[in-house]
C-alpha cells in the first residue's frame, strides 16, 4: 500500500473541496472565485482517481460502473457550473410548495460537498484495494468527524454565550435590579430569587428523596415494592416539565397561590427521581462487610445506616444532590405560572434570613423568556446575553461542581 | 438479641418515617395522573374523545379545539429531531467507548455531561437569535420560526443524552465478545458492526425511546422558534412551516387563558395525553434497560 502522487492530489483537492464547502454553507463568505477554484479541484480529483486506478496492478474491475458513476457527478456538478446554470443568480423557487427556497449559495456548496465525500471515498477505497481494512478506515474517519461535529456545535455554544455576554457583566449589572422592562438595570432580584427558590427545591428534595434510597436499598424486603417505587421514578423522570407545570397550577396554586412556596415544592418534586437514583446507586456501592462488621460489634440497624453506610456513601449522595440544584436552576416550564412574576420584586425577608414564601418571586430563566419575548420590540439583546451567561455559569458551575466531587472520590475511596 | 424498648421503638419510627419518603414517589405519580385527569374530563367530555384528539382545526378564538395539528407537527419534529440527534449521538458514542484515547476522553466526557445541563431556554435564546435568523435568511422563508427550526434545535440540544446512554450500553458488552471476534480475524470496525453494535442493541433501543421523550417533553426551546402556530403544515412535508407541538401550546396559550374555561381544560387533555405518551415511551425504554441488564448480568 502506498500512496501515488495522483492519489494524494486527488485527496487534497477532495479535502479542499469538503472544507471550503461547508465553510461556505455556513457563513457564507464573499468569495468572488471559488467557482473556479472549485472547479478545478474538481477537475484534480476526478483525474487523480482515473489515474490512480488504472496505476494499481490486479485493480478490481467489477468496480469500475461504481467509480463511473462518483465521476458522472464530478463531471455533471462541474459542467453545471462552466456552463452558467448554477450562477449567483440561480434560484429554485418554492420547490413542491414549501415554503423555503433554494439558492445558489445553498445548492452549490452542498453539490460540492457531496462531490467531495465522494472523492474520499473512492481515493480510500483505491488506497486499500477496495477491501475491507479501507472500509474500516472510512468509517473511522466518519465517526472521528462526527465527534468532531459535535464537539464544535457544544463547544460554540458556550463560546457565544460567553463571548456575547461577558461584555455585559458588572458589579451593576449583578446587583441592581431590573428597571423599564429589562431594558436597564441588572438581574439582582433574579438572582436572588432563583437562590431561595433552588434552596427551598432542596430543603423539600433531598431528604425526601434520601430517605426513600435508603427505605429502598436497605429495609425493604418486598421485591414488589421495590418493584412500584422504580415505575413510579421512571415515570416521574419522564415526566415532562411543562405536565409539572399543569399539576402545579391544578394543584398547589390553588393550595398555596403564585408563589415562591409552590415554585420550591414543584420543583422539588422534579428532583426527586433523580436524588433517589444517584443516592440508590451510591449504597449500593457500600460493601456488605461494613454492615455486617457494624452490626457484629452490636450496633442497630438504624446506627449502622448513620454512622457507617450513609458516611460512606455521602460523596455519591452529594453528587447527586449538587446536579438537583444544577436541574432546578434551569427549568423555566415548571414556575412560570405558579411561582413568578417578572416586575422586579426583591424577596422579602423576615429577621433578614426567613424569606416570605407566598410572595411570587424573580427568576433568571423566566426574565430570559421575558427579555426573548420583547426581543424585536425592545432593545433588551444585551442584558439577554448578560443573563443567559449568568444562568449558564450558574448551571455550568455547579455541574462542574458535582463531577469534580465524584471523580474526586471515585479516585480516592476504593473498598 | 432484644434491644431496649425505647431503642427498639426508635427503629420502628425511622422505619416507617423512610417508609413513607419511599411511598412518596409514587404517591406523587398518583397525584399528578389523577390531577391531570380531573382537570381535562370537561374537556373530553365536552367536546367529545376523538373529536378533540383527531379534530384538525385548532382555533382557540371560536373555541374550536383538534389535536391533529399538535399531533402532526410534533410527530415531524421528533423524526426530523431524532435523525440529527441518532447521525451526531450514536458516532460519537461508538468514538467514546470503542475509538477514544484515554486524553481525548478524559476531555470529552465531562464536556457532554456539562453540556446535556445548559437550560432549554438558554438554547430557546440562542435558536432565536442565532437559527432561526440563519434559515430565514438563507432559505428565503417568510420567516425562520418553523418546524425544522425546532428540530434542529431539539435534535442539538439531546446530544449529550443519547450519547451517555449509548455509551454506557456499549461499555456494558463484556470485552470477552470483542476479543474473540478480533480473536477470529474481523477488524475492529467489523467488530463493532457485527458484534458491539447487536449486543448493544438493546440499549440503544431504549436510549432512542428515552431521547423520543425528551424530544416530545422539550418545552421551553421549542416554544421560542417553532412559531406557535396550531395548524397542519400544507404540503403536510413542508417542513418550513410554522407549527405548533404539545408543549409549545400548552406553554404559549396557559399563561393567558381564563382558570376554569374550554380553553384552560383543553390544554390540560393536551397535557394529559402528552403525560401518557411519555409515560409509555419511559416504561419500555426502562424494560429494554432491564433486557440488557438480564442478558450480560451486571450493568
Amino acid at each position: 500500500m502506498k500512496i501515488t502522487p495522483p492519489l494524494l492530489a486527488s485527496m487534497a483537492a477532495s479535502a479542499i473541496m469538503f472544507v471550503s464547502s461547508i465553510i461556505y454553507l455556513v457563513i457564507q463568505p464573499n468569495w468572488f472565485q471559488i467557482g473556479q477554484i472549485w472547479n478545478a479541484c474538481l477537475i484534480i480529483s476526478a483525474l487523480g482517481i482515473v489515474i490512480a486506478f488504472f496505476m494499481k496492478k490486479n485493480r478490481p474491475t467489477s468496480k469500475i460502473p461504481l467509480l463511473a458513476i462518483d465521476l458522472l457527478f464530478f463531471l455533471a456538478v462541474f459542467l453545471l457550473s462552466f456552463t452558467g446554470v448554477l450562477n449567483p443568480e440561480f434560484n429554485i423557487h418554492r420547490p413542491l410548495g414549501l415554503g423555503a427556497s433554494i439558492g445558489y449559495g445553498i445548492a452549490y456548496p452542498l453539490l460540492v460537498l457531496a462531490a467531495a465525500v465522494l472523492g474520499i471515498k473512492d481515493c480510500i477505497n483505491i488506497l486499500y484495494g477496495f477491501n475491507a481494512k479501507g472500509q474500516e478506515v472510512l468509517i473511522f474517519l466518519i465517526i472521528r468527524f462526527s465527534a468532531v461535529i459535535a464537539l464544535l456545535l457544544l463547544g460554540g455554544i458556550l463560546f457565544v454565550i460567553i463571548y456575547k455576554g461577558i461584555g455585559i457583566i458588572s458589579w451593576e449589572f449583578l446587583t441592581t435590579p431590573a428597571r423599564k422592562l429589562g431594558t436597564a438595570g441588572g438581574i439582582s432580584t433574579a438572582i436572588v430569587g432563583t437562590f431561595w427558590m433552588v434552596l427551598g427545591a432542596m430543603i423539600v428534595s433531598s431528604p425526601l428523596g434520601i430517605a426513600a434510597a435508603i427505605y429502598l436499598q436497605e429495609y425493604s424486603r418486598s421485591l414488589r415494592l421495590n418493584r412500584s417505587v422504580t415505575i413510579a421514578i421512571t415515570v416521574l423522570n419522564g415526566v415532562p416539565s411543562v405536565v409539572f407545570g399543569l399539576f402545579a397550577l391544578a394543584f398547589l396554586v390553588n393550595l398555596f397561590g403564585v408563589s415562591l412556596l409552590t415554585g420550591s415544592l414543584i420543583l422539588g418534586l422534579i428532583n426527586i427521581p433523580t436524588i433517589i437514583l444517584t443516592s440508590q446507586e451510591a449504597l449500593k456501592s457500600v460493601p456488605n462487610s461494613l454492615r455486617e462488621g457494624s452490626m457484629a460489634l452490636g450496633a442497630s440497624k438504624w446506627q449502622t445506616i448513620k454512622k457507617v453506610i450513609l458516611p460512606s456513601a455521602m460523596p455519591g449522595v452529594l453528587t447527586g444532590v449538587i446536579m438537583g440544584v444544577a436541574k432546578a436552576s434551569g427549568e423555566t416550564a415548571p414556575i412560570m405560572w405558579t411561582a413568578v412574576t417578572f416586575t422586579s420584586t426583591p424577596v422579602q425577608t423576615y429577621y433578614g434570613v426567613i424569606p416570605d414564601i407566598f410572595q411570587p418571586v424573580n427568576n433568571l430563566n423566566y426574565h430570559l423568556l421575558n427579555l426573548i419575548y420583547f426581543l424585536g420590540a425592545w432593545d433588551v439583546e444585551a442584558n439577554a446575553w448578560g443573563t443567559a451567561l449568568v444562568l449558564i455559569a450558574l448551571v455550568l458551575g455547579t455541574n462542574m461542581l458535582a463531577i469534580v466531587v465524584r471523580n474526586h472520590y471515585r479516585k480516592k475511596i476504593s473498598w | 438479641m432484644v434491644l431496649p424498648k425505647m431503642r427498639r421503638y426508635r427503629e420502628k419510627s425511622i422505619e416507617a418515617l423512610l417508609f413513607l419518603s419511599a411511598i412518596a414517589s409514587i404517591l406523587v405519580t398518583i397525584l399528578i395522573f389523577y390531577f391531570l385527569i380531573s382537570e381535562s374530563i370537561k374537556a373530553f367530555a365536552e367536546l367529545g374523545f376523538f373529536n378533540l384528539l383527531l379534530g384538525t382545526k385548532w382555533h382557540p378564538a371560536g373555541d374550536i379545539y383538534g389535536m391533529m395539528p399538535l399531533i402532526v407537527t410534533s410527530l415531524i419534529i421528533t423524526v426530523l429531531a431524532l435523525f440529527i440527534n441518532i447521525i451526531i449521538g450514536v458516532p460519537l458514542a461508538i468514538y467514546l467507548a470503542e475509538l477514544a484515547g484515554p486524553r481525548s476522553k478524559a476531555i470529552l466526557k465531562p464536556a457532554i455531561e456539562l453540556l446535556a445541563g445548559v437550560p432549554s431556554i438558554v438554547y430557546g435564546f440562542l435558536g432565536v437569535i442565532i437559527l432561526v435568523s440563519f434559515l430565514q435568511e438563507r432559505l428565503d422563508m417568510l420567516t425562520g420560526r418553523s418546524i425544522l427550526a425546532g428540530a434542529i434545535l431539539l435534535g442539538i440540544m439531546f446530544i449529550p443524552y443519547i450519547t451517555t446512554i449509548c455509551e454506557d450500553a456499549l461499555r456494558a458488552v463484556p470485552s470477552e465478545f470483542k476479543q474473540g471476534s478480533l480473536a477470529l480475524g474481523a477488524n475492529q470496525w467489523q467488530t463493532i458492526r457485527y458484534v458491539v453494535i447487536p449486543a448493544a442493541s438493546s440499549g440503544i433501543t431504549a436510549a432512542i425511546l428515552l431521547n423520543v421523550g425528551s424530544i416530545i417533553g422539550e418545552t421551553m426551546a421549542v416554544l421560542l422558534v417553532v412559531g406557535n402556530i396550531a395548524r397542519i403544515p400544507s404540503p403536510i412535508y413542508d417542513v418550513f412551516d410554522q407549527g405548533a407541538t404539545f408543549t409549545s401550546v400548552i406553554a404559549g396559550e396557559m399563561g393567558e387563558v381564563a382558570r376554569g374555561s374550554l380553553h384552560y381544560h383543553v390544554l390540560f387533555a393536551v397535557g394529559f395525553i402528552l403525560l401518557i405518551v411519555v409515560s409509555i415511551l419511559s416504561i419500555v425504554a426502562d424494560l429494554a434497560r432491564a433486557k440488557i441488564r438480564k442478558k450480560f448480568g451486571g450493568y
